[in-house]
């Protein structure tokens, strides 16, 4: 099983806090993002910053860092932070 | 003694966490500080609150790494930062960010890197609550 969360501004667009989805071998992080990006276009268009396993993995967009995931795998799609 | 960094939802006390640091050392010359606040005021809206939305594990390690961080680039004696989640009022406190250095110079120099730091790197977001709705607020620089 993979986790997506979502907080924020990205959390209220998808209408949740977090979805889980199956896991399967050699699945990547921009594949999550590709399947829950066309389900939920209005939030991951705020979508900058990206974290598996609590580790920044890249720019949003980059499609270098493509190392397949582990399953129980947590993916996190962050909009640009506005803390302080 | 609280954790020298921590998210809350509860206020926190600025005496306290100064008294914190000045608990550290003797050798602390100067302790310069960061108050964050909401205003009652934003873009032409009356704002009557903040909510503030985190990931909350990453953004305490973050705010860890960030204060590990200037005590090292500043020689800093001591470093404190607090940020405050959930809905804040306008005129409470949302995050402090308090520097003790031997001289004023690091400990002021710090207080404005950690607080510019906190508000690129955190994963920390919020939203203005005002009597025509509600509204993320985007990054400011």
């Amino acid at each position: 099983m993979i986790r997506a969360l979502f907080f924020g501004p990205v959390a209220e667009r998808v209408g949740a806090r977090q979805i889980a989805l199956d896991f399967r071998p050699g699945l990547r992080w921009q594949d999550v993002r590709d399947e829950l990006r066309a389900r939920h276009p209005e939030a991951f268009a705020l979508v900058s910053i990206v974290a598996v396993d609590g580790r920044r993995v890249a720019d949003a967009e980059a499609e270098a860092d493509a190392v397949p995931l582990a399953d129980d795998a947590e993916i996190v799609f962050m909009s640009a932070f506005s803390g302080g | 003694m609280n954790e020298p960094v921590r998210l809350q939802f509860d206020d926190f006390s600025i005496d306290d966490e100064i008294a914190a640091l000045r608990a550290v050392s003797r050798r602390i010359g100067g302790i310069a500080t960061f108050l964050g606040c909401v205003r009652d005021f934003s873009e032409g809206r009356e704002v009557t609150q903040i909510g503030f939305d985190a990931h909350e594990v990453m953004a305490l390690c973050e705010l860890q790494t960030l204060r590990a961080q200037a005590i090292e680039r500043f020689a800093l004696i001591e470093a404190r930062i607090v940020h405050r989640l959930g809905a804040v009022s306008a005129g409470e406190n949302i995050v402090l960010i308090a520097a003790a250095a031997e001289h004023r110079a690091p400990a002021l120099e710090a207080c404005r890197w950690l607080i510019d730091e906190l508000k690129a790197r955190a994963p920390i977001w919020k939203k203005e609550i005002t009597p025509d709705g509600d509204a993320w607020v985007a990054p400011h620089p």
